[in-house]
């Protein structure tokens, strides 16, 4: 084959592929999918891969997508964090004599939702003390849209200390104490410590202060301001606010929510499609190149080689591929990695293949310009990829895009078993999380829905282009 | 060739595969379980020290004493465990207990039981039930509507069914099986999620009717991922024997439409149908793996999730044998059916003349 010949047949079947519908519409999913897997490091973060198998600290966990609120009535906080570009500073080191020194700042929440944030965590404020065993204090008042004001907590500041709000053992006798004020009093003395230790902290400060403030609080929406007020005691302690940080977390996450890890599943689908194509695409190429070798080859032999080498053949396909790579995949501890998984799937799958191009060398084979190039003392090799190969590529390329989609789906069944490469992002692998999490039966949807539909997409993707393909190129679907 | 050489060559075929596989399984798991046993090993010497304190006592005073005690002991269960044959040896003697169906017993009961033998016949014929059943209507359904899509090619009919099977191919039944749980089971309440009976189960006739309420969804499931590709297959088939000469032939002679689609046309198609057919009603032993362990139906397919994430090396041996036999047999009946009922076929080795 010349180059214009390979030209001229390219243009021939573009003409014809430009009519499949379906192909045409394959090939703009695919072209999404490469953007999307190549780009991963941009739309997401670039160290999710080595994050992943990491808890995330700050996140919330198992909560919906932010956009789970425009299907309910209830509406929910989404994540959010404050830096300390969104704090006003109302005090940076003013002396108040006797050594003492003054910081202060506000933040302020806009609690528009029936559900509040999850909790507040504060962090990363940056004191330095001179002596170890007097720290500073810090107090955090909270001032709400009804004008009242709580002090939340009062307590020791030393070097690293993180402080969640909701977790703090004062902050919820403080809040039980000023909404228990509200509450009918027979319910308090009949059934207060249960009340108390059911009590979801963040649900009472955001709530209407009114009677069930505590067993059925009801939002109260508006500004609400926190005061925190730090006092060192030392000559020399120090308060840097500029890397403090304020952590609301969420009662919803992101594009996607997060799982049980509070990983933030938007950036697992993302970097999945990766893993996917990857998988995908280069065990198809694979096993088909390997399979045609082998057919053509076979053929091409003939006699007793071609004899021994279908029984190889029919051996190797009769053994069940799944339970032998579940097996594998045991047998490595289920430490599989991606490329022995990809190895294993070429190893198995290329005999279907092998099948048909013999097949139809056989029938290349037969006919006269071969007989000729035989004839005129061509050599095995020269007649093998000069004659018979590109007569059977075509085929081939049809083959190629219609073995993508069972790999894809191996791939993921075998994450799914938990027997995928540990260290990759996959669908599988979050699949297989949400199963042993028992995501299905507490109905966790954005955890299940999002990753299988993503590799339906990418195997839907190569069906529709290997059956166009095979349409444009088998003469005999062509009429249909 | 005759035919009954040619099943003879069969059969040994098969037997040979099934050998061979149990032998390179064989190899993979006395690798695996030869770690597994020298931890045990450790553990009894250690269980065995703690539980004496006599042994104790006198062994602490002196560490020599300790240390030939402890080298006793472990020559001792190398031996019970037969760790201090060569390899190649164990490999053997693992492959032939294997094919004389010799399984072993299992670390833990699983379905109350230890012994892999009882353990699978138990699985056998609940696996049958679900997935046969759910094979038998995908074929009906595939076969009709894929002969229907055949006789109206082009039709929306035709074209919805090719959607169909191209959409419904290219999801994961176990993920599919993840959904309907999701919507039938959690949201609506109309479904059990998962299981094959009530806990604790019901007795008498309420048990069967039990059994079926919890066979709904999984069968659902199954039949829908897979009855768009039966019917995307019957219609290529069919559509290619109706191109044939012999079907023009008979429209010419004025044979009536329908006569022409279930009695010439089906006919011819059906060597390739039936070889589908005989391969997925046996091959649906072996249970779509995955489907059963989302559906917790207590099947081949779960016993293979327990026994991975358990650990039960004899028990993936056992599973996977019996499912590597059953496919073999399969392929066998598949072949036989096949050479039978379309003679065109030259079957086997005889291709060449």
């Amino acid at each position: 084959m010349r180059w214009v010949d390979v030209k001229a047949s390219m243009k021939e079947f573009w003409f014809e592929f430009r009519r499949q519908k379906g192909g045409l519409f394959g090939l703009v999913l695919l072209f999404l999918l490469i953007v999307t897997a190549l780009g991963a490091p941009y739309i997401t973060e670039p160290d999710i891969p080595k994050k992943w198998s990491q808890y995330w600290e700050g996140n919330p966990t198992t909560v919906p997508p932010v956009w789970y609120n425009y299907f309910t009535t209830k509406k929910l906080a989404p994540h959010e964090v404050l830096t300390s570009n969104d704090l006003t500073i109302v005090s940076e080191g003013e002396d108040i004599g006797g050594g003492m020194k003054y910081y202060g700042f506000e933040f302020t929440y806009e609690n528009n939702y029936d559900t509040p944030p999850s909790d507040i965590i504060i962090r990363n404020i940056g004191v330095k003390l001179t002596d170890l065993n007097s720290p500073a204090q810090i107090i955090i008042t909270l001032v709400r849209p009804d004008g009242v004001k709580i002090e939340l907590l009062n307590t020791d500041l030393r070097e690293g200390t993180t402080y969640q709000l909701a977790k703090d053992g004062k902050v919820r006798n403080t809040v039980f104490r000023w909404a228990s004020e509200f509450e009918d009093p027979q319910k308090i003395a009949e059934s207060g410590e249960t009340l108390k230790s059911t009590m979801d902290t963040m649900r009472v400060i955001f709530a209407k202060a009114q009677e069930g403030i505590l067993t059925n609080p009801e939002a109260l929406k508006g500004t609400y301001t926190f005061q925190v007020d730090i006092f060192t005691f030392n000559e020399g302690d120090q308060v840097d606010l500029s890397t403090t940080e304020i952590v609301l977390p969420g009662r919803t996450y992101g594009l996607m929510g997060t799982d049980y890890k509070a990983r933030d599943l938007w950036a697992g689908l993302v970097w999945g499609t990766r893993v996917s194509l990857t998988v995908g695409v280069t065990v198809a190429v694979l096993t088909v190149l390997i399979g045609i070798f082998y057919g053509v080859t076979s053929a091409y032999l003939g006699g007793w080689k071609d004899e021994f080498m279908q029984r190889v053949n029919e051996f190797w396909a009769s053994i069940p591929t799944l339970p032998i790579l579940i097996l594998l995949g045991a047998a490595f501890k289920g430490h599989v990695s991606l490329w022995t998984i990809v190895f294993l799937m070429v190893a198995f799958y290329w005999t279907g293949i092998a099948k048909v191009a013999r097949s139809m060398a056989l029938q290349i084979k037969e006919q006269t310009y071969v007989e000729a190039a035989i004839a005129l003392g061509a050599g095995t090799g020269r007649i093998i990829f000069k004659h018979i190969m590109p007569q059977i590529m075509p085929y081939a390329f049809a083959a190629m895009a219609l073995n993508v989609p069972g790999a894809v789906l191996t791939e993921a069944s075998l994450s799914f078993l938990g027997l995928g490469d540990p260290t990759a992002v996959t669908w599988g692998q979050i699949l297989y999380d949400a199963q042993t999490q028992s995501a299905t039966i507490n109905g966790y949807w954005w955890w299940v829905i999002p990753p299988g539909l993503a590799i339906t997409l990418v195997a839907f993707t190569f069906v529709l282009i290997g059956i166009s393909l095979d349409r444009v190129l088998n003469p005999r679907l062509k009429r249909l | 060739m005759g035919y009954g050489r040619y099943i003879t060559i069969r059969l040994l075929n098969a037997l040979l595969v099934l050998a061979l596989v149990t032998l390179l399984v064989s190899v993979l798991f006395t690798k695996v379980a030869e770690e597994d046993i020298r931890s045990t090993i450790q553990e009894q010497i250690n269980l065995k020290l703690r539980s004496n304190p006599e042994l104790q006592r006198q062994l602490a005073a002196d560490p020599a004493k300790l240390q030939e005690w402890y080298q006793r002991e472990y020559n001792r269960l190398i031996r019970v465990y037969e760790l201090d044959k060569p390899f190649w040896v164990r490999v053997v003697q693992r492959t032939k207990d294997t094919l004389t169906l010799n399984f072993g017993n299992t670390k833990s009961p699983i379905f109350g039981e230890t012994a892999v033998s009882k353990i699978i016949s138990k699985a056998i014929p609940r696996t049958v039930i679900l997935f046969t059943t759910a094979q038998i209507f995908v074929i009906f359904i595939g076969l009709l509507l894929g002969v229907k899509a055949a006789q109206m090619s082009g039709s929306f009919l035709d074209r919805g069914v090719s959607i169909v099977a191209m959409v419904t191919s290219s999801i994961p039944m176990w993920w599919f099986g993840m959904i309907s749980i999701l919507i039938f089971s959690f949201k609506m309440g109309w479904f059990p999620s998962g299981g094959m009976t009530s806990m604790p189960p019901k007795e008498g006739f309420a048990y069967y009717l039990d059994v079926l309420y919890h066979m709904v969804l999984p069968v659902t499931t199954i039949v829908f991922v897979l009855f768009g590709g039966w019917a995307w297959t019957t219609r290529n088939i069919m559509i290619g024997t109706m191109q044939e000469d012999f079907i023009m032939a008979a429209r010419a002679k004025g044979v009536p439409e329908r006569k022409v689609i279930y009695g010439h046309a089906l006919r011819a198609s059906a060597p390739p149908i039936v070889t589908m057919t005989i391969f997925s009603l046996l091959g649906s032993i072996g249970g779509a793996i995955i489907t059963e362990s989302v559906f917790n139906w207590p099947g081949m397919g779960r016993l293979y999730w327990t026994a991975l994430q358990q650990n039960e090396t004899r028990l993936l041996m056992g599973v996977t044998f019996v499912t590597v036999a059953l496919y073999l047999i399969a392929m066998i009946i598949a072949d036989l059916a096949y050479g039978y009922l379309d003679p065109r076929v030259k079957v086997g080795a005889s291709q060449q003349t």
